[in-house]
């Protein structure tokens, strides 16, 4: 018994949560990296690309990216402006779907916030403002809430995006009003645990980040002219870091690595590099780059090189870390990145899906392919699990295998 | 030798090749230029129709390009056309679909952005542009015919080639200038003017990537200039003459 219990705490000490279960349950997987803990991954793709397992065309209008478990596939989709929260098999076939409120139309008609699965709850928001928990096994609702009437959110351009983070007992959501900034729910009941007034400014479609300390936990994100770092336990806005560009839509979730929070969102704000100290209270700018702004495709830092796309100059920067200096770049447009493998997916906003080798400070083109199924605009981010790549385009989810030949 | 020297020997003889370069590719610009400028109107407009093989385009009764309409977003995009002058182009801003068409006698459009999606009447000044603009040959092939009148202006350059610029008066007196390549004869540019809030500002097509498609070439890039901005269509594919009924470009009724 007590050897079962050392060789347990051994494992779970050696491989996290998210690299052991090969599941994705949140955006972009463990700590919201987009950087997929994947072996055996085909190194180069035949001409038309990977072999497409199967389609779910039915999966209505939207942006989101899909959650993968053992057993289930579970994505959202806008049809006729309800968001519907779909559950399939692992061969794409409908096991329930379940309507959770109101989606948003005006703009980038189509659900947004990919959901966020912890042990048998989903949790979601919807474009209009829904905050949902509902059961994984039926998708029943257990609780919801609306941030624009429950929390006096003011409208905002795009719809809520945010992917909603969870951390033990509570969930956070970020409905942007002046006095209800952030707010803290007890995720069984979606009971208000804390309100942070942040800084006052509207949300800024951004999934947060979870930063564990020893002496605090850290709930990092946007809102619209400012990152935001508030203490987990009490909602206290322990530090900002204000953007002086004109954009307020920062939707890529930020990463922390020893000690070092990056970011980069576009719209004249750009690439940063922040020192974060030790207990967390404080940070220090350590570079800042103009010249490579991001506004939706999130990005990835490996061994020392950030590799994201750049919005503005429609190609891909490979940025040195230390520095924040771009030192590489390829034309590709400008879209998502992601990693597995030792090796970068980016999906541009043309379609094209691109498998390229980091190279140290560079990056190769090694094969590409469209994804010519699915409807309307290429936004939503790709997951990969277990081999297979799942790739979301409008109405259709896409799984391919990517998994070399036995 | 030191390698200082080198390099500066090297370079000195690049300098000098490339000043060799230029002269005899300005003497042969000068050269080429002075034949074409020879050309008359009618001599290059027969060249023209002649390089847009305009004969078989007369076989063709509708085109379909789909490809996508690149601004700050990338969006898909399709335009559709029939003889004589029947056009339609669904393209989708912030992911929503939006139409501008022309039925051969009325104009409209949705604008679904602006949170009403019913199709409108496009006002007067839009109709008749969009009705030169559906135009199935284009306005230079016979122009006469159609009332308008051409006069050629100059040699001028479009990005790196030089161009034939003439000047379109259309038959309803608005101007239009066509840039044509002095080589191979294919429509470059094309310049149009439009009132926007009170002021008449410029519009620049740029057509390029010609490609054929069944013996007929087509532009499959064309970038359109306007004061501060740009948008591109890119198209992935061309198809002629697929069945498309009239009732298809006519405004719904909602």
């Amino acid at each position: 018994m007590k050897l079962y219990l050392y060789l347990t705490t051994l494992c779970c000490l050696l491989f996290p949560s998210g690299i052991f279960s090969q599941e994705v349950l949140e955006f972009r997987g463990a700590d919201r990296r987009g950087m997929y803990q994947e072996t055996g991954l085909l190194q180069s793709w035949p001409e038309g690309g990977p072999e497409l397992l199967w389609e779910f065309a039915e999966a209505g209008s939207g942006y989101s990216s899909p959650l993968i478990t053992d057993e289930r596939v579970y994505v959202t989709g806008e049809i006729d402006t309800i968001t519907y929260l779909f559950a399939l098999d692992k061969s794409g076939k409908v096991i329930y779907k379940t309507p959770v409120g109101k989606e948003w139309t005006i703009n980038y008609p189509g659900s947004r916030s990919t959901p966020t699965l912890v042990e048998d709850l989903i949790y979601l928001t919807t474009g209009m403002g829904t905050v949902a928990c509902l059961e994984a096994k039926d998708g029943k609702v257990r609780w919801s809430l609306n941030m624009q009437t429950d929390f006096h959110a003011p409208g905002i351009t795009f719809g809520y995006a945010e992917g909603p983070l969870v951390e033990g007992n509570t969930v956070f959501c970020t409905p942007g009003n002046a006095d209800t900034n952030v707010v803290a729910l007890d995720r069984f009941t979606g009971e208000i645990q804390w309100i942070s007034k942040g800084l006052g400014e509207h949300t800024a479609y951004c999934s947060p980040l979870l930063i564990r300390l020893p002496e605090r936990n850290i709930l990092v994100t946007f809102t619209a002219h400012a990152l935001l770092g508030i203490d987990t336990k009490d909602g206290k806005l322990l530090w900002s870091n204000v953007q002086d560009g004109e954009g307020d839509v920062h939707v890529n979730t930020p990463w922390f690595e020893d000690g070092f929070i990056y970011y980069i969102t576009g719209d004249g704000n750009g690439s940063v590099k922040l020192k974060l100290s030790e207990d967390g209270t404080a940070i220090t700018e350590v570079w800042r780059n103009k010249a490579c702004d991001n506004t939706m495709g999130g990005f990835i830092v490996v061994n020392n090189n950030i590799y994201t796309a750049s919005y503005e100059k429609r190609k891909w920067y490979v940025q040195d870390a230390t520095t924040g200096v771009n030192v590489d770049s390829v034309k590709f447009d400008k879209g998502i990145t992601i990693f597995a493998d030792n090796m970068l997916y980016l999906y541009n906003e043309r379609g094209m899906l691109g498998l390229f080798k980091p190279n140290g400070p560079t990056m190769e083109l090694v094969s590409s392919f469209k994804i010519t199924r699915g409807s309307k605009a290429h936004y939503a981010h790709p997951v990969i699990c277990n081999g297979i790549m799942y790739v979301r385009h409008g109405n259709s989810l896409l799984a391919y295998d990517v998994r070399k030949p036995k | 030798m030191p390698k200082a020297s080198v390099s500066s020997v090297f370079y000195k003889k690049l300098h000098h090749m490339k000043t060799v370069i230029g002269i005899v590719g300005i003497f042969f610009l000068l050269l080429f230029s002075s034949n074409a400028q020879d050309l008359k109107l009618d001599e290059i407009i027969s060249k023209y129709y002649k390089a847009s093989e305009m004969e078989k385009l007369q076989n063709v009764n509708t085109v379909i390009m789909t490809g996508l309409r690149v601004q700050q977003d990338i969006m898909p995009l399709k335009i559709i056309r029939k003889r004589p002058n029947l056009f339609l182009m669904e393209f989708d801003v912030a992911d929503l679909t939006a139409y501008q068409a022309f039925d051969g006698e009325v104009a409209w459009s949705t604008a679904p952005w602006t949170g009403n999606a019913a199709p409108q009447h496009l006002p007067e000044s839009r109709t008749r542009d969009l009705m030169y603009q559906a135009d199935f040959d284009g306005l230079l092939y016979n122009w006469k015919e159609k009332g308008h009148h051409l006069e050629l202006e100059r040699i001028d350059t479009v990005e790196t080639e030089l161009a034939f610029k003439i000047k379109l008066i259309r038959a309803d007196s608005a101007i239009q200038y066509y840039l044509i390549g002095t080589k191979d004869f294919l429509l470059k540019k094309q310049v149009s003017y439009r009132t926007f809030r009170g002021e008449e500002i410029t519009i620049e097509n740029y057509f390029r990537d010609y490609r054929y498609v069944d013996g007929i070439p087509f532009a499959f890039v064309i970038e359109t200039q306007y004061p501060g901005r740009s948008v591109s269509m890119e198209f992935d594919e061309i198809k002629l003459n697929e069945p498309v009924e009239d009732e298809f470009f006519g405004m719904p009724s909602n």
